[in-house]
């Protein structure tokens, strides 16, 4: 694992920071949002209705906290757990040959597939390393 | 209090936050959710207003006068391995760039009936906004798609020719 603190300052603002700006732009449009989860075929209408209002401000609020080093352990640990989500469900949607816009940075969406993957795969690594960063020893 | 315990209650918390932000910040969706919106679609009717979903019922007899064009949002492929006679494929992936010269050239009145395989697809309903989009006025989605058509055991054709 990764300890140089300055590379993890780095960690924790960039994710931080990219989870702001996926969570800002599903804020500005609901409704698009929850047309882009329903397009997963996945959930019904309801289910993504309710994730579509509460998904977004999780990952702002997580995104927030990561950046400003508030909770940072419990901010990394939501954003790792939501990208092994994103990971699983790009897998299931790639098997079952759907093809689906990703819906995870707005307009910068692109079509469901291992590119998303990698993206999601780069931001988890980011997450587990300040998840598991060392304790600071002299409080 | 140990540490994992802390992160779990941190984690909570957030969580919690983020329900509440989200149902105090879009509370006026979410009151037109209860009260039953959106079970269909995630759009506002009254953003498109010629939009309406159809049953198979009607899509039956609107075919059958003949005076509708019906729209297949499927893919070639889907559409090769059988439609709804004198359906042209338009599939949706596609048409998020231009719509082909003779669907622009349609009067924007003419009724159009927007299908895609059905069940759960969401295509026919993106095609039908993307039409509207373009100024056609009289859109139907029929929503039992494909698979009912077939159920209903009306009449259906095979291959790609265009009509």
């Amino acid at each position: 694992m990764i300890k140089n603190k300055t590379l993890l300052v780095l960690f924790r603002l960039v994710l931080g920071g990219l989870f702001v700006y996926a969570g800002v732009v599903k804020v500005l449009d609901p409704l698009g949002f929850a047309q882009d989860i329903r397009n997963y075929r996945l959930v019904g209408q309801s289910l993504s209705f309710i994730a579509a209002v509460v998904l977004p401000w999780l990952e702002i609020l997580a995104g927030l906290a990561l950046a400003a080093g508030v909770w940072k352990r419990a901010s990394a640990l939501i954003i790792s757990g939501l990208l092994v989500f994103f990971i699983l469900l790009t897998l299931v949607t790639i098997a079952r040959g759907l093809d689906v816009d990703c819906g995870c940075f707005g307009a910068l969406s692109r079509k469901s597939g291992f590119g998303v993957i990698l993206e999601d795969l780069g931001m988890l690594f980011m997450g587990l390393c300040l998840l598991f960063a060392p304790e600071k020893r002299n409080r | 209090m140990s540490e994992t315990r802390k992160i779990v209650r941190q984690v909570l918390v957030i969580g919690a936050l983020g329900v509440l932000l989200g149902a105090a910040l879009n509370y006026p969706l979410v009151k037109r959710f209860v009260r039953g919106e959106f079970r269909e679609t995630f759009f506002f009717q009254a953003d498109y207003p010629g939009v309406v979903l159809i049953t198979i019922q009607e899509a039956e007899d609107l075919w059958a006068a003949g005076e509708t064009v019906f729209f297949d949002a499927r893919g070639a492929g889907l559409y090769g391995e059988g439609h709804v006679p004198r359906a042209r494929n338009l599939p949706e992936a596609e048409s998020q760039q231009r719509f082909p010269a003779d669907v622009l050239e349609l009067p924007r009145e003419k009724a159009i009936v927007v299908y895609c395989e059905g069940g759960d697809c969401q295509s026919s309903l993106l095609l039908a906004k993307r039409l509207h989009d373009e100024g056609f006025k009289d859109i139907r989605v029929m929503t039992g798609g494909w698979e009912e058509w077939k159920k209903a055991g009306l009449p259906e054709d095979r291959g790609d020719d265009q009509e």
